[in-house]
């Protein structure tokens, strides 16, 4: 979230699209409540089915799956077009001075409308010419011969980014846009007004709320670039009450991310290294080129980038780092330029038996993982796997899957290690809002269940001890860690009292040796904790692990994410809570606050402000600014959106793969191709990998989502083993239309099968009137929806909707579609 | 001061968080379920589940809405069930909770018809069954605490203060948004009034609650008791009977079905 959630109170309009809010964050309508109640906000929910937030909406409109960049595209071009009409609605000083809508684009650069559907730079694959790779040359922005973006603040030149928007979006009429996503004209016309007239004025913000219904689409990523547009052009950004606000969906995915769970990152949002990088300092050239900045307004703040990068290597391998030895670079894995990594393509290499061994560490991929049925298979390559969890899970017992017919011929080693429940360990959880809250704990683990923490050091110190004993063909990379005579020193190093104090005191990080001020005065000492990560250097001299955390623990006042100071101390009492556990970065709570500003410092929004200015010789008051540099009228100011290079917020976002401006495509089984946008059907930037595995709209005509319910977890091991949860929702089931039920002749309650091209399973039918059937381009198209928490283990057991769902993803993230493909429905169980 | 709950449907967004912890707090089992074609369940009031959330589709002029309504005792202000109870078992606190005491019930169910909800529930499995409902949490209230619902709900839909404050509260709401209310306080007059008051966004006969007019339920009970005690005691009889059949008959469906 740019925000958090109790400054949801502060939204004049919210809307709340690709998510489900009050089922899957019930807590977060304790916020959306208010601001309803006390600010007068008016709720949109947009969704396929009418849902338990949707029931609370004062509009509710309905879309297909898999359609939401012509949904907002739409809403897009109705912004531009009322613009023009009335820009008094608007704060167009906003869209001028802190986006790149003014920006001159490469004459080169050719869009969707130019290219039928595609971006300039296209080069087709040789498998399927629909499906290839961009070349982004010519997505940039001309410069003047200083190397400054040359712009046009009238906004007129037709190559600049505004014009180029409306150019790009031209095509997305309402009629067009309610023929794809089959919602009713008058309801689609009545959402583009309402959350351009409630949001869109100065001192108005509306915030949107969206999930895992944005992101898992082949074109996710885009889905979300056009939700943040829209927030742009409405100068949502920055705001109280405004913001693009991913709603996590676990108590500490945000968490995982800043702390790289994921491939693609390191700590902090660092880049892994790859092949063509052997150096560190050629990792670190790399990354520099493409911060750099010649405005001198331009903060780009990620130049200081070598400082964080040095500063994780020297936390991970201690004293082993040194600057003849480039800090243990060369002891970091390195990534092969263009390979993909992530959740799919692992279990292609799974599949294929090129990966042996597999830690699931708190996932059950046999549940949740895409294409279950493959995926399932795909784990009997394996010689092992260890399965981290609290129960024994789908994937930990897969070679009992009773459709499977049995463990005959399975080879794969299992180990079942049990891990603590959340209440059974002490540690930090990070909120969607970006807040890191210290959690106590309540009980002791059952039997031998362990932390996680604990888990990975005893583990790693017997790697550690293995590989000094034994030898190994690359040793170093884990005999070097900082983590033998560390983390089982007794007493424990540094002043902790736990291996979580350690390591909690280790992410905000130390002074590696003494540091002093230019006029020679101490500054730290060696070993204590640094005060903030603007102190972090890439010399060696300096230590964290992540240095968005850097300021969460500190030698004054000790661990600040067990601040429980529930004032709230701001002076416009919008709700920021800053003495109430610790936020990423430096505790600030709205990120790109100086955007709620105008060029004088003077907030927006009066009444609800987030920061101000206070005068010639003052400061800025209100939330911790990003960054502290005077407001834009002023001698040394900066940008507001100081991560990007140049200092603007994208409308034009070339950093993507499928192009600088989203554009509508089809999921990849659709009941509808050709669609009315242009001639390419899919996302072109997207990696087929199993071309055979996708069903036609003649032989799968009904659209199909998942999603999760309230009363279940995830894949389910955790609540369908808790009898009071059970007895809630106590069976796998469909949601379908009454129109289909009659249709196919199905009643309330029975059984009946679920079918698609990669597998069938059998639920039990909730016929409901939230479910309607869409008019898509004049033809009736039915969808229905089921949720995804079902498997064969625990105390309730049922199919896996996942067993239907396909094995590709979104050509940016590689997140899996699960949440638009085909399927048949029939009476009756699985034959 | 009698304490109530005020329930407003326009807030409550179905999650379910009070049942469960409901169950959490009286340590009530979990009840083998099955999907009834609805998000509903157990699908009603038994001697382990005391509250209910009842999840209705209400169309009305073409707009379709989602509304819940979390169900259990109302804690009458003037109940049947007390007025009925032949043997004091059951009793109107001054503090608002009708109470049960266990040791004095005899396990004759008149309460059950007493009652205009449907609430107390009679331990049929057992063999010297006895009546079980929501406590009002007289157990936390003694502590000082709010009920266990109350205190689960994540949106405020569920708020606890005194009755005058709850009608107070109800009427403010109404005023303030009344484009979001079907201005009427079921509970405020219902049954000559309850603990448990309601506001919602559409009309209370759609989302099934009892028509009642404001005449109290002792009133009515006691009227009945005394003018044909022997007619009733005949007619709980053949009514419980009934009731066990049906009872039987929809559990055999159930492992039917």
């Amino acid at each position: 979230m740019t925000n958090h959630w109790c400054d949801l109170q502060n939204s004049d309009c919210i809307l709340i699209i690709g998510s489900n809010a009050a089922e899957n964050h019930p807590i977060s309508f304790k916020w959306v409540t208010k601001a309803m109640e006390e600010n007068g906000a008016t709720l949109i929910s947009v969704d396929p089915r009418l849902t338990r937030s949707s029931s609370k909406a004062d509009i509710y409109a309905a879309m297909r799956s898999g359609t939401d960049i012509a949904f907002v595209g739409g809403m897009i071009r109705w912004v531009l077009k009322d613009m023009e009409q009335n820009p008094g609605r608007y704060n167009m000083t906003y869209v001028r001075e802190y986006t790149n809508a003014a920006f001159l684009i490469d004459p080169e650069f050719k869009g969707a409308p130019d290219l039928d559907g595609k971006f300039s730079g296209f080069s087709p694959g040789d498998a399927d010419p629909n499906f290839g790779k961009y070349d982004k040359s010519t997505w940039t922005w001309q410069k003047d011969q200083n190397g400054i973006p040359l712009k046009d603040p009238t906004l007129q030149d037709p190559n600049c980014v505004f014009q180029l928007l409306k150019k790009q979006f031209e095509r997305y009429d309402p009629e067009t846009v309610c023929g794809v996503t089959g919602t009713d004209l008058e309801i689609y016309l009545q959402v583009c007004e309402t959350y351009a007239h409630r949001s869109g004025p100065r001192g108005r913000s509306g915030t949107i709320m969206y999930a895992m219904g944005t992101t898992q689409h082949t074109h996710g990523t885009q889905n979300i670039r056009s939700y943040s547009i829209l927030q742009l052009l409405l100068g949502n950004i920055g705001v109280a009450g405004g913001g693009i606000n991913a709603l996590r969906g676990e108590a500490n995915v945000q968490g995982s991310t800043d702390h790289c769970l994921l491939y693609h990152i390191l700590p902090g949002y660092l880049a892994p290294p790859n092949a063509a990088q052997p150096m560190l300092q050629d990792h670190l050239d790399a990354k520099l080129a493409g911060f750099a900045t010649f405005d001198p307004k331009s903060a780009s703040w990620w130049l200081n980038y070598p400082k964080y990068f040095v500063s994780l290597l020297k936390s991970w391998y201690g004293d082993n780092a040194t600057e003849a030895n480039d800090f243990g670079y060369e002891w970091l894995p390195k990534l092969n330029p263009g390979t993909n990594y992530s959740h799919i393509p692992l279990f292609e290499a799974m599949a294929k038996g090129d990966i042996k061994g597999l830690f699931c560490w708190g996932q059950n991929p046999a549940v949740g993982g895409p294409n279950s049925n493959a995926e399932r298979g795909a784990l009997k390559n394996l010689d092992w796997l260890v399965s981290v969890d609290l129960w024994e899970t789908e994937t930990g017992a897969f070679w009992q899957d009773p459709a499977a017919g049995g463990a005959a011929g399975i080879q794969t080693e299992v180990f079942a290690l049990p891990a603590a429940a959340a209440y059974e360990k002490e540690g930090s959880v990070v909120n969607s809002g970006r807040w890191s809250q210290w959690r106590w704990q309540a009980v002791d683990a059952l039997g031998e269940a362990l932390p996680d923490l604990d888990i990975i050091k005893e583990l790693m110190v017997e790697l550690v001890d293995l590989y000094e004993k034994d030898g190994g063909a690359v040793p170093d990379p884990i005999t070097k860690l900082r983590w033998k005579g560390w983390y089982d020193a007794n007493p424990l190093p540094r002043g902790a009292d736990s291996l979580v104090d350690l390591v909690s005191r280790e992410i905000n990080g130390w002074a590696e040796t003494t540091i002093k001020n230019d006029d020679g005065s101490v500054r730290y000492d060696e070993g204590k904790l640094m005060g903030t990560f603007g102190h972090l250097m890439a010399d060696g001299s300096t230590s964290s692990s992540n240095w968005l955390y850097t300021q969460s623990y500190n030698e004054t006042d000790g661990n600040r994410q067990k601040w429980r100071d529930n004032v709230d101390y701001h002076p416009a009492g919008i709700g920021l809570y800053s003495k109430w556990s610790w936020c990423w970065p430096i505790n600030r709570r709205i990120i790109y606050n100086r955007a709620s500003v105008d060029l004088d410092g003077n907030p927006w929004d009066e009444e609800d402000f987030v920061i101000r200015w206070t005068g010639p010789e003052g400061n800025w008051e209100g939330d911790v600014p990003d960054g502290g540099w005077a407001p834009m009228n002023m001698e040394g100011t900066r940008y507001p959106f100081i991560m990007k290079p140049e200092g603007f917020a994208h409308i034009f976002g070339p950093g993507r793969t499928d192009g600088p401006f989203p554009e509508h495509y089809e999921p990849m089984e659709s009941p509808l191709n050709p669609h009315p946008f242009s001639g390419t059907q899919n996302n072109p930037a997207i990696t087929i990998w199993r071309p055979d595995e996708f069903g036609t709209p003649d032989e799968y005509p009904i659209v199909a989502t998942t999603y999760r319910v309230t009363e279940h977890w995830q894949a389910g091991a955790m609540t369908r083993n808790m009898p009071w949860l059970v007895e809630l929702m106590p069976e796998m089931f469909i949601e379908m239309s009454v129109e289909l039920a009659a249709e196919l002749g199905i009643n309330n309650a029975e059984v009946v099968t679920i079918e698609s091209k990669r597998g069938s399973i059998q639920a039990a039918a909730i016929i409901t009137k939230r479910f309607k059937p869409f008019t898509i381009m004049g033809k009736t198209v039915h969808q229905i929806g089921m949720p995804w928490h079902w498997g064969f283990k625990g105390l309730s057991v049922g199919d896996s909707a996942n067993k239907l769902t396909p094995h590709v993803g979104d050509a940016n993230t590689t997140i899996p579609e699960y949440k638009a493909f085909l399927v048949r429905v029939k009476k009756g169980g699985v034959e | 001061m009698s304490r109530a709950v005020l329930v407003d449907l326009t807030r409550c967004i179905g999650c379910r968080s009070c049942q469960v912890a409901c169950k959490s707090w009286n340590d009530n089992p979990a009840e083998q379920t099955k999907c009834l074609g609805a998000y509903d369940n157990p699908p009603s009031f038994s001697a382990d589940t005391w509250t209910v959330v009842q999840f209705n589709e209400v169309e009305q002029a073409d707009r379709l809405q989602w509304v819940f309504a979390k169900r259990q005792c109302m804690h009458c202000e003037h109940p049947g069930c007390v007025a009925v109870c032949t043997v004091g078992a059951l009793t109107k606190t001054p503090e608002g909770p009708v109470v049960y005491e266990a040791s004095r019930c005899i396990g004759c169910r008149y309460c059950q018809y007493g009652c205009p909800f449907g609430v107390p529930s009679f331990e049929w499995d057992k063999p010297l069954g006895l009546i079980r409902k929501c406590t009002f949490c007289v157990d936390r209230a003694e502590e000082g605490y709010e009920t266990a619902c109350v205190k689960a709900c994540p949106t405020d839909a569920l708020t606890m203060g005194t009755r005058h404050e709850m009608i107070s509260e109800a009427h403010r709401r109404i005023n303030a948004r009344p484009h979001k209310y079907h201005g009427h306080i079921y509970g405020e007059k219902e049954a000559g009034g309850t603990s448990w008051l309601y506001i919602s966004p559409v009309p209370f006969e759609e989302l099934g609650f009892p028509m009642l007019d404001g005449e109290p339920m002792d009133y009515a009970s006691s009227v009945i008791m005394n003018a044909t005690p022997v007619t009733l005691a005949a007619a709980v009889g053949v009514l419980s009977g009934l009731y066990w059949l049906t009872k039987k008959k929809s559990q055999a469906a159930e492992e039917e079905g």
